[in-house]
């Protein structure tokens, strides 16, 4: 096992920096994701972790030793490539004995990982296949196969589900989560999904431009975002404005306790997710701030509506769908208000 | 016409301008030239009545042919190779390299096939006759006291027909590296490979297919190209397509010449197949 530690890590390319100085330290057998939209530096980040590209600054330590200037094969590395890049002129067996074979292992002991490693991913018997005969869940498992036999310091994945179609991809999620766990290997996932990130990580890293913007568990990205762009990249959220005044924060959800240290007159954005609150009937007797049903989307297993606020703002609802409204009902929408989450002052609007 | 019949015969009626035109200037020439290399040679005329196995006799009995075709294999597998050697590093620039050297790399490899064969093998001459620019040069800088021979021999026909015949390498090979995702080099690195293993367990093997192509492709061109050994080779070194256009031309001996054609035609077709049957096998395993 393996602690990776990544200091001050710039790449550029020289149309300005691609990763602009991240640090992550990733401790032992801890799965964590780079999660960002496209262009973000996860991938860029990744390729520098595994040596395909050279960092222009910074330090990459595998238990404290410096690799930057280790050449791919020389890092340990397990890699599983978005298109799995499996050799398609050599055998499953081939293709997983390749780096044992490079590894200058004995062919008893590469016969003997390969059956393991096979009956790990649950494909014994697929030995002799070529890949062009296996579904993509199953080049998948291969892939994952060929980088784990060889037994590296880390794992590296990089959007490893995304050719996937969407029911694969889940139980992927699930099976390479469970054997990352049995195996107890460091992994670094990139994704641009974030439901991909937040069901397998320990802790996600989210990414934009270049820098990080928030590294923390998937509760803590999900309902403490750092600021508004985590939070809207995380999942939905709906934006409430609140100013601050007198100790208390007055949004169109009643008063909150003010949180943060910001100025009376301030006007702030607040995150209050979908889920968070409940939609309840205007004759019910409790509190909550009456809303009028602009539309609502069924889906199964939750319904979404679109609500409008009697000041015309709209506030979107997720809400099981034990009790539905019509659309045009009037509701009553119940926040807790420890559900909102102080992401920052509207700018211009600091006191 | 009704539905069904243009259904049936519409597509017969696509090919069929191609299908004549080979049909009447390439097939029925080519039977022409098998019946031809069984006729009597003629005394004064094309050929003499009757049918015989004189002219393949004659090709067998006479070690000087045998010879020459052997000669010709050669020159052909020697040029093969050295496209081969040259081209492959070319052609993965191409497929590989960034893209402002690939478009100027694409002309270049391109650019021998731009000029005419008689002229571009005139310029050979210029370069590599005794008094040409390559021993002048050489011998102006006191390297050689001599000139080399570099005309006149199959050095000289093997340094032209690479020239002319590197492209039908280079294009091939290219598009067989561009059909392998760069990321299975990348999957062999993180396995522990370095550069040179990576290319030679991934990339090469899978480049195969183009080089097959490339290779059948030179050979054969080789073996039928004829203004260029004819130039180069003068009247010291001749391939067989020279001899059998002396034949027909010169000694008008249309049998005997058919039957060279046809001994040609046949050897390199032979040494074609057993090549794409070992390369094929070697794909395989």
């Amino acid at each position: 096992m393996t602690e990776v530690s990544i200091e001050k890590l710039t790449k550029d390319y020289g149309q300005g920096p691609a990763v602009n100085g991240i640090s992550i330290r990733i401790a032992e057998g801890e799965f964590i994701s780079l999660l960002g939209p496209s262009g973000c530096g996860k991938t860029t980040t990744l390729k520098m972790i595994a040596g395909f590209e050279d960092a222009t600054e910074g330090a990459i330590r595998f238990d404290g030793r410096d690799v930057v200037h280790v050449p791919v094969e020389k890092r340990d590395i397990g890699m599983v490539f978005q298109n799995y890049a499996l050799f398609p002129h050599m055998t499953v067996e081939k293709n997983l004995a390749f780096g044992l074979e490079m590894r200058k292992i004995s062919k008893a002991e590469i016969r003997e990982r390969i059956t393991k490693v096979l009956d790990m991913v649950q494909l014994a018997g697929y030995a002799e296949r070529y890949p062009r005969q296996l579904s993509g869940g199953q080049q998948q498992r291969v892939a994952l196969a060929r980088a784990l036999v060889i037994e590296p310091k880390i794992l590296l994945l990089d959007e490893p589900l995304a050719n996937l179609d969407a029911k694969l991809r889940e139980e992927m999620r699930v099976f390479i989560r469970d054997l990352q766990r049995r195996v107890g290997i460091t992994t670094v996932y990139v994704t641009h999904d974030q439901a991909e990130a937040m069901t397998m990580s320990d802790r996600v890293v989210v990414m934009f431009g270049g820098r990080i913007a928030q590294i923390g568990t998937p509760s803590d990205i999900y309902e403490r975002p750092s600021n508004l762009e985590v939070a809207e990249f995380v999942g939905q959220v709906n934006i409430i404005r609140g100013k601050v005044g007198s100790g208390t924060i007055s949004t169109p959800f009643g008063n909150l306790p003010a949180a943060g240290a910001y100025a009376d007159g301030t006007e702030i954005m607040l995150a209050l997710r979908p889920e968070a609150v409940e939609l309840l009937p205007v004759n019910s007797g409790t509190s909550g701030v009456p809303a009028k049903v602009r539309s609502s989307y069924y889906s199964g297993s939750l319904v979404d509506y679109r609500l409008d606020l009697a000041d015309g703002a709209t506030v979107n609802v997720q809400t099981f769908p034990r009790t539905r409204f019509a659309d045009g009902d009037e509701v009553l929408i119940h926040a807790p208000v420890d559900r909102f989450w102080p992401l920052g002052p509207i700018r211009g609007t600091e006191a | 016409m009704n539905v069904a019949a243009k259904k049936r015969f519409g597509p017969l009626l696509l090919i069929a301008p191609a299908a004549i035109l080979i049909g009447v200037f390439l097939v029925l020439p080519y039977l022409n030239i098998v019946v031809m290399s069984f006729r009597m040679p003629g005394q004064g005329t094309p050929y003499g009545p009757g049918f015989t196995l004189v002219n393949y006799g004659k090709f067998f009995s006479d070690i000087f042919y045998i010879q020459q075709v052997a000669n010709t294999l050669w020159i052909g597998f020697v040029t093969t190779l050295a496209c081969l050697i040259l081209g492959y590093p070319v052609a993965w620039q191409l497929a590989r390299g960034n893209s402002a050297f690939r478009a100027m790399g694409y002309g270049l490899v391109l650019s021998p096939l731009l000029v005419g064969i008689v002229i571009r093998s005139y310029g050979w001459t210029i370069l590599l006759g005794n008094n040409g620019l390559i021993n002048r040069t050489l011998m102006g800088w006191g390297i050689i006291d001599g000139p080399l021979p570099l005309m006149y021999n199959a050095l000289g026909i093997v340094i032209a027909l690479v020239h002319v015949f590197l492209p039908f390498m280079i294009l091939p090979i290219m598009s067989a590296i561009q059909g392998i995702d760069p990321s299975l080099e990348a999957a062999a690195r993180s396995l522990g490979a370095s550069k040179a293993t990576a290319f030679r367990r991934i990339t090469l093997p899978l480049s195969l297919p183009g080089i097959q192509a490339g290779s059948i492709l030179v050979f054969v061109l080789s073996l039928s190209a004829y203004v260029t050994p004819s130039l180069i080779g003068g009247l010291r070194v001749k391939t067989m397509a020279v001899t059998v256009v002396d034949a027909l031309i010169d000694t008008f001996q249309w049998p005997f010449g058919s039957a060279l054609a046809l001994m040609l035609s046949v050897t390199g077709a032979i040494v074609v197949v057993v090549f794409g049957r070992l390369t094929v096998m070697k794909w395989k395993a």
